[in-house]
């Protein structure tokens, strides 16, 4: 309504304007030179033209776009002020350009940029629409044949008027262009992309690496488009700082482009090659839902090092953004997985730990459990150097690993401790020596220390209980020297060993609690949320 | 065929109309276009939000659940994580790696094993326990620290205006 007010209104002061020019010159070239030289009656003309414009432009949108949507009229409106800066400041380095023609041109490329948005906006809106009508295919195509015409005709006038003219603002106007033809072309891409995608009956796994690379040559286009551009620019007149902004973005672009597909890629060929599919049985045990699309799991699934299930086409498109497991964010790339065996790294040194002989019973053929290789027991810290104790502290990569690499040898310790103890257990009640009996669960965990699946919990678990039980007690003290006991007892160890294992138990103890503590607060937090709602059906 | 998106937020409007959080009605504003969304929260009991019934909106990305969604109240709020514009600031509508805030853990950002129906969970609890190290209002997480029964009363006024009383 105030629209057409506002044209009615411009309209009725331009008629004025020209009827008074008329009714005083009479003919036709008078009039028009009058107006000319009268600068009222010219800020009406322009006043007019502009206001023509736009009205142009709203009729085009109206056909090509219909209504806008909120969110796209906010990205437009976002936009339009970035880019009206970004002129006026390249205003500056061309005043003597500045006249009538050149306004005019900027206010048709301003347009021209805000349909190259809209139509991104669209052909975005593509993938979140559930039907796409004829109507929408035909609009989207014809406009991005005319944007391809209008900005390959810009730059052709653009690069004549440069060839005969020499430099000039058109050297800007030529370079706008340029980069709204890498965005039309990015813009097609897109939409051919997504409309195969429409057709097709099953999801299209690869759209999202077509995507990924378009992305990719496009963002390299524009970076070229920039540096020759700015160069120019410094070389011919000075450093234009209208086009640092922009230049930034691409560039950051770019570069998350590039690093985004080799990232993936590396993912990608380790789910490929390294993850075993999931069976049958697995995709049973984990309710058959993908946790990424919510969706069953028939086949085509993966299962990563943490043994968390996913649709392989899911877990790919995941992979374009981010290299971890979606529930555990164990990172893919430098997968830690908890049941590599790092004994296979620590091979035995000969030390004061000989490994021990597996105890001879007298009276039997007690069955014997293969003992694993004894540990490198943790370093004695009175005996590091200077700078392995640096490494142990800080909050660095660094630091951290040499501490957990401290923590798995006193686990390790802990497990062969444990295994040794069992042995010489079995030993002595085939040997018929009477023992206190906490066996029974200990054999439990001679089979974790083999597969070392999930030994913490249970085996620091009964080295700290050990503290505080009497029976345990024993055990606990008699484990670092286990060479002592061929004679099938139980000889008390030196005071001095038994202390420091106990440090190394409270050690471990403690980052049982810690973790335990976290569990804690996590649990706490479930808590509360589940005040305010029941329990989720599906988890 | 429809994008994954699409279909995955489908499955999460069904399955929030069939088994509703106690407090919580979200869903589509308009069901020719699932990427948007209105939630009504009601302000958690035994806070200063009590009683309250506050209302979002949710904006979902093309290729959620890759990416997480934007949620902005759009009744007037007054929250330590809640900036003036109605724009929600919590860690798990931030993807790792994006850091307006400067969370430390990456344990509660955005993954796909989250969901609308735990994003208002998080949401409900973030009235009940502002987290005041986090300054989308800088004003309201001054006022939470220093002058509680201030910010009680400020809150208690947004409580009554969304329920149309004056
Ligand atoms: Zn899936
Ligand atoms: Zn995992």
């Amino acid at each position: 309504m105030r629209e057409a007010g506002i044209m009615l209104i411009s309209t009725a002061l331009t008629c004025v304007v020209i009827g008074n020019a008329y009714y005083q010159r009479k003919q036709f070239y008078p009039t028009v030179v009058h107006i000319t030289k009268s600068n009222p009656s010219m800020t009406v003309i322009y006043a007019q033209g502009f206001i023509l414009a736009f009205m142009i432009n709203a009729f085009l949108r109206k056909i090509f776009f219909g209504t806008l949507r909120a969110a796209e009229l906010e990205h437009l409106v976002e936009k339009v002020w970035y880019a009206v800066t970004e002129t006026c400041l390249a205003f500056t380095v061309f005043r003597d350009d500045f006249s009538p023609k050149f306004i005019a041109l900027f206010t048709l490329l301003l347009f021209l940029k805000s349909f190259h948005w809209l139509a991104e906006d669209r052909v975005d809106y593509m993938e979140r629409s559930p039907v796409i009508t004829w109507l929408f295919h035909l609009r989207v195509a014809t406009l991005l044949g005319l944007l391809f015409g209008i900005n390959l005709t810009m730059i052709h006038y653009a690069y004549n008027t440069t060839a005969t003219k020499g430099p000039s603002v058109q050297l800007v106007f030529g370079f706008e262009y340029a980069i709204l033809l890498t965005v039309v072309f990015n813009i097609t891409v897109k939409y051919v992309l997504h409309t195969i995608d429409l057709q097709s009956e099953n999801p299209w796994d690869n759209k999202p690496v077509f995507l990924l690379y378009t992305e990719l040559i496009i963002g390299l286009l524009k970076v070229i488009l920039y540096v020759a551009f700015v160069t120019l620019m410094i070389k011919l007149f000075t450093l234009p700082l209208f086009a640092l902004r922009p230049m930034y973005y691409t560039m950051r672009d770019f570069k998350k482009a590039f690093h985004d597909i080799v990232m993936s890629r590396r993912a990608i060929r380790n789910m490929n090659t390294l993850y075993p599919d999931a069976t049958t049985e697995e995709l049973a045990a984990a309710d058959n839902v993908c946790i990424i699309c919510r969706e069953e799991m028939v086949a085509a699934s993966k299962k990563l090092p943490c043994n968390h299930i996913f649709h392989t086409a899911c877990l790919r498109s995941w992979f374009q953004r981010q290299q971890t497991c979606p529930t555990c964010r164990l990172n893919i790339l430098r997968p830690t997985p908890n049941n590599a065996p790092p004994r296979q790294q620590n091979p035995p040194q000969p030390g004061p730990q000989a490994p021990p002989q597996p105890p001879q019973a007298p009276g039997g053929n007690p069955p014997i459990v293969p003992l694993p290789p004894i540990p490198v027991p943790p370093p004695n810290l009175t005996e590091l150097s200077e700078e392995e104790l640096r490494a142990m502290e800080g909050t660095l990569r660094q630091a951290v690993q040499a501490r957990i690499q401290t923590l798995q040898r006193i686990q390790l310790l802990l497990d062969a401790a444990n295994a040794m103890m069992n042995q010489y257990q079995t030993v002595a009640v085939t040997a018929n020596i009477p023992v206190q009996n906490s066996s029974t669960s200990n054999i439990d965990n001679t089979l974790d220390t083999s597969t070392m699946a999930e030994p913490t919990a249970s085996s620091t678990a009964h080295a700290s209980a050990g503290i505080t039980d009497e029976n345990s007690q024993v055990k606990v003290e008699n484990i670092p020297t286990p060479s002592t006991s061929k004679e099938n007892t139980f000889p008390s160890t030196s005071k001095e060993d038994g202390s420091t294992f106990n440090e190394f138990i409270d050690l471990s103890d403690l980052s049982r609690t810690e973790t335990e503590s976290s569990n804690e607060q996590e649990m706490l937090r479930r808590r509360r949320l589940q005040k305010f709602s029941p329990p989720p059906a599906t988890e | 065929m429809a994008g994954s998106a699409l279909r995955r937020l489908m499955a999460e409007y069904k399955q929030l109309t069939l088994n509703p959080p106690e407090g919580i009605i979200a869903g589509p504003i308009n069901e020719e276009n699932f990427f948007e969304w209105e939630a009504l929260i009601t302000g958690p009991e035994g806070t200063c939000f009590e009683g309250g019934i506050f209302t979002a909106k949710l904006i979902f990305p093309p290729d959620y659940p890759l990416s997480p969604p934007k949620m902005q109240f759009t009744c007037e709020m007054f929250h330590p994580n809640i900036y003036a514009d109605g724009r929600v600031c919590i860690s798990i509508l931030h993807a790792p790696g994006d850091d307006p805030m400067g969370y430390e853990s990456s344990a509660e950002r955005w993954s796909p094993v989250q969901s609308v129906e735990k994003i208002l969970l998080s949401v409900v609890s973030m009235l009940a326990e502002p987290n005041d190290e986090s300054g989308a209002n800088v004003d309201a997480a001054k006022m939470w620290r220093e002058d509680r029964s201030e910010f009680e009363r400020i809150a208690q006024k947004l409580v009554r205006k969304t329920l149309g009383i004056p």
